[in-house]
């Protein structure tokens, strides 16, 4: 695994290949090792690792880019001739945004450990096997993906910006099937040492035991309590709407919402640089310092996106990322909002999540691993699976408790609460378990 | 070659491998994407790397590099077997192996009349900039966006069996979107033919600049049409809105992988049974879905599967009554089947092979003079669907709920007024079920599927659908409304 020295080098001795003209170098390494599992048994067990090298080079406002997974120096001297052809003889950009200079950057949490890099095959086999053991006890079946990953962002540009991430990560995510009934769990942590496997296993084990044979509801509006799986899942769809161009435009609901309240005051959105739970790279878009960025303040938008270009038309400075997006919460548990809630369905997960109007944010979905009728402050009962249609805007504007913020991977890294609002639509069940 | 390919599979045999293979693919990816009149991004990107899989024991081992030296090489047959080994300490009740397949040697390659890496990307992206420029000058359009992507993949195959594949593909990949905004209403038009394993000369046929002004327009309409209407009624869905419908309904549930809940943890199980086949009725007896990976121009036809096994064509779903699964060289022998029908993929050279959707289709109706007009003329009160829109299935692939991109009403036999909004909800069998008309075999079309996401780690994969127009009655419309 190449050094922070090492990257350095190596993308200056590719910036160097440039002859005139403006340039920006990447350089990304993975490493996976990943084992799935199906049915109580390992089903695949795969160990991959690569390194790869890009480059955009810019003429004034034209732009070239390549990339290649062969880092000899003749490959690396390729990269950057074709590259530079392409830019050459590329049109204009009118929005094309000049590099930008050194960058300071700050020295966040953790997020590379040895124990998550070093992690075997044999480890992760071991992991499964206590799972799978405990889903055999319980007559159940046990599937999902254990993998450990550890990763290198590098990048360089002629204006003297040089950036470094190195970081490491597990992620476990198991379902544990019965016969009429799931139940789903996962961890993602930096460091393998946080990883409780153990907890894993019963999370899923008894969500998947309390799940079996569920009744029919009539689809209609209920109060939810989503756990934090959902919520970080149904928030991605937020956020994807969540460009300051795009809402100028007039084609998301964020239109003209910037210091007005669109969301309950209980809602607050932010990109925190300092939460140890949750390391922050250091640099995003570009090479751009990350930097802390509230969104969303009490219910009130602070903040939409901005791309480097539309940051300068407006201004202000650009947003380098998403990434890691936090929700505040409370002190309470899950349990506790189960025990405030009167009448509706505690939701454990969510699946296949799509856009039904993006103009008005409407979601449709699943349920999935778990879905539980409360009343009087107690579960009741598994309910079967429901399609829901909903808005996170409407859903966010009906809050009306929060639990404590948990750490969920995904399509990024979320710290958020479980959430309890009110008159959440479903709209048909199934009986797919 | 022939000596990176000797160094894995003495390597992985030495360790009593009862199978193992290694694929090399080397790749070429051109990309332009245009947002608005803005040149976002103009590039020529290669990839090269190597896996070598091993069945050990009956459990699975893989590993991959990007390095092709006698060192790397055995190290990744190392890598493989230590990740079999480590397999076998949690192992199927039976262990894994593979249905027997013939050595095949052969070298194949793929359509292309015009090699897309030959024409400039400069002349490529003038292409989505006037597309783009003539959206951005209907009145009202507010964005615009499309892209075009290239793909070269050699794949060289090796295997214990004996089989030595040189296979090379090319695929051609485009996309061109726009949307419109009047007042607080926004709606998208978009391209809907899909991709195909062709050329450049396959973007020089759909003439996207030709065709930017009608879609862009057909936005436009649809910010001033008519939510659609909420009740029970009759659709007509045109062929590559039911590419989609197919694919989530039909090539899903289909897959073996799937069935035996190795998919649980992500994709999901499927409402299909491996007994269910020969009885289960999936569709009304208009229904027939042929599997066709010999499918000319289709991106599932990549000659042989990851597994070595030849492409090929059986029907899946016959008179309505379900009649075939796909499958792999490890699923086949648990369905009982004697043969893989080569179903098994892998997106890239770092990622295991497994069960993915093959090219799927829905046959034409047996009348060539029944037309879409035809469909349309025996609805009362119903909706014609053009192109895909919302889509979301449950994870056994029963209760689905689809929207589309353009909408008619149609009243008394005849497309009356554009619709906005609309959707449609029902169950898998049901829907299949309620067919009753199917267009000729001239209105049929094929639509390339570029970005099917399965598996853990993620992978995307392609393949083709194809239909003629098809009508449904009595299906639950709106039920998205709120």
């Amino acid at each position: 695994m190449r050094t922070r020295a090492d990257v350095q080098s190596l993308l200056q001795s590719v910036l160097a290949h440039v002859q005139g003209g403006e340039a920006e170098a990447r350089y990304a390494y993975e490493k996976l090792t990943a084992t799935r599992f199906g049915e109580n048994a390992i089903t695949q067990n795969t160990a991959a690792a690569s390194e790869s090298v890009s480059i955009d080079v810019l003429y004034g406002r034209r732009r070239g880019s390549a990339s290649t997974n062969k880092l000899d120096a003749d490959a690396l001297a390729d990269l950057v001739h074709r590259a530079d052809a392409i830019a050459r003889e590329a049109p204009e950009d009118p929005e094309a945004v000049p590099l930008p200079g050194p960058q300071a950057y700050r020295d966040g949490a953790p997020s590379f450990f040895a124990s998550t890099d070093a992690l075997p095959p044999g480890r992760i086999a071991a992991d499964i096997g206590l799972v799978v053991a405990r889903a055999k006890a319980e007559r159940l079946t046990a599937s999902g993906l254990f993998q450990a990953t550890t990763g290198i962002d590098g990048i360089a540009n002629s204006n003297g910006l040089f950036g470094f991430d190195r970081k490491s990560y597990v992620d476990y995510s198991t379902t544990v099937h019965g016969a009429n009934g799931s139940g789903k769990a996962v961890q993602n942590r930096n460091d393998y040492a946080a990883i409780d496997v153990g907890g894993l296993a019963r999370t899923a084990v008894e969500c998947a035991m309390l799940g079996q044979n569920p009744v029919a509801l009539a689809p209609g509006d209920y109060t939810v309590i989503m756990e934090p799986l959902a919520v970080a899942e149904i928030l991605a769809f937020l956020f994807f709407t969540m460009s300051a161009r795009e809402a100028e435009e007039g084609t998301t609901p964020f239109a003209g919402t910037v210091g007005t309240r669109l969301l309950a005051e209980a809602v607050t959105l932010h990109l925190p640089v300092d939460d140890p739970d949750i390391p922050v790279a250091p640099h995003g878009e570009a090479g751009l310092a990350v930097r802390p960025t509230t969104w969303i303040e009490h219910g009130v938008v602070r903040r939409l996106f901005h791309s480097r270009y539309w940051a300068a038309q407006k201004g202000v400075e650009p947003d380098p990322t998403f990434f890691p997006l936090a929700m505040d919460g409370g002190d309470r548990s899950v349990a506790d909002l189960v025990a405030q809630c009167r009448r509706g369905l505690l939701v454990k997960n969510l699946w296949y999540i799509r856009f039904v109007d993006r103009r008005t944010l409407m979601l449709t979905g699943m349920t999935r691993d778990g879905l539980f009728l409360v009343e009087d402050g107690r579960i009741v009962g598994p309910v079967k699976n429901m399609r829901w249609n909903e808005s996170p805007i409407t859903f966010l504007q009906n809050v009306t408790a929060l639990s404590r913020p948990e750490r969920i991977g995904g399509w990024g890294v979320f710290k958020v609460p479980a959430v309890m609002s009110n008159g959440f639509t479903f709209t048909s069940a199934t009986d797919s378990v | 070659m022939q000596e990176f390919i000797t160094i894995a599979l003495d390597a992985v045999r030495a360790a009593g491998a009862s199978y193992a293979d290694i694929r090399v693919i080397d790749e070429r990816t051109s990309e332009v994407y245009v947002q608005r009149r803005s040149l976002k991004r103009l590039a020529d990107n290669t990839s090269f790397g190597y896996s070598v899989r091993a069945l050990v024991g009956g459990a699975w081992g893989f590993a991959s590099d990007t390095r092709l030296t006698r060192d790397a090489v055995a190290s990744a047959a190392a890598r493989a077997i230590a990740a079999a080994r480590a397999s076998a300490s949690v192992p199927k009740d039976t262990p894994a192996q593979m249905a027997p397949e013939p050595a095949h040697t052969d070298t194949r390659t793929g359509p292309c009349a015009e090699d897309p890496f030959a024409v400039p990307l400069a002349e490529q992206a003038e292409v989505l900039l006037t597309a783009c420029d003539t959206m951005l000058g209907v009145p009202h359009v507010a964005s615009a966006m499309g892209w075009l992507q290239f793909i070269r993949s050699r794949r060289v195959i090796a295997n214990t069996d004996g089989s030595f594949l040189d296979l090379t593909n090319t695929y051609a990949h485009p996309f061109l979107s726009c949307t419109a905004v009047i007042g607080g209403e926004s709606q998208s038009r978009q391209y809907q033919g899909g991709a195909r394993q062709a050329g450049f000369e396959f973007v020089r046929a759909i003439d996207l600049p030709g065709q930017a002004r009608r879609w862009a327009e057909e936005a436009v309409m649809k910010c001033q049409a008519d939510d659609g209407p909420i009740g029970v009624m009759d659709l007509v869905l045109d062929p590559d809105h039911l590419s989609l419908t197919m694919h989530e309904s039909v090539g899903h549930p289909t897959e073996s992988d799937r069935i035996l809940g190795w998919e649980a943890n992500f994709a999901g199980r499927s409402f299909v049974q491996p007994a269910d086949v020969g009885h289960l009725r999936y569709g009304s007896p208009l229904v027939d879905f042929t599997v066709d990976n010999t499918l000319e121009g289709s991106v599932g036809n990549w000659f042989y599967d990851d597994d070595g096994v030849p492409m090929q064509r059986f029907p899946i779903v016959a008179g309505g009554i379900l009649a075939g699964l796909s499958a792999t060289r490890e699923t086949a022998p648990i369905l009982g089947l004697d043969r893989s029908n080569g179903c098994c993929r892998a997106q890239s050279f770092d990622r295991f092979p497994i069960n993915r959707i093959p090219n799927v289709y829905l046959e034409p109706g047996p009348d060539d003079g029944v037309t879409p007009e035809h469909l349309i003329a025996g609805v009362d009160r119903g909706i014609y669907i053009q192109g895909q829109g919302s889509f979301s299935i449950d994870q056994m692939r029963r209760n689905f709920q689809f929207g589309g991109d353009v909408f008619w009403m149609i009243e008394g036999g005849k497309l009356t007024r554009p619709l906005k909004k609309v959707t449609y909800h029902a169950m898998t069998t049901q829907f299949w079920g309620s067919c009753d008309g199917i267009a000729g075999r001239p209105h049929w079309k094929a639509h390339g599927v570029m970005n099917c996401g399965k598996g853990e780690p993620a992978q995307s994969m392609r393949m083709t659908h194809g239909a003629a127009h098809a009508r449904f009655r009595d299906i639950q419309i709106g039920d998205a409304s709120k």
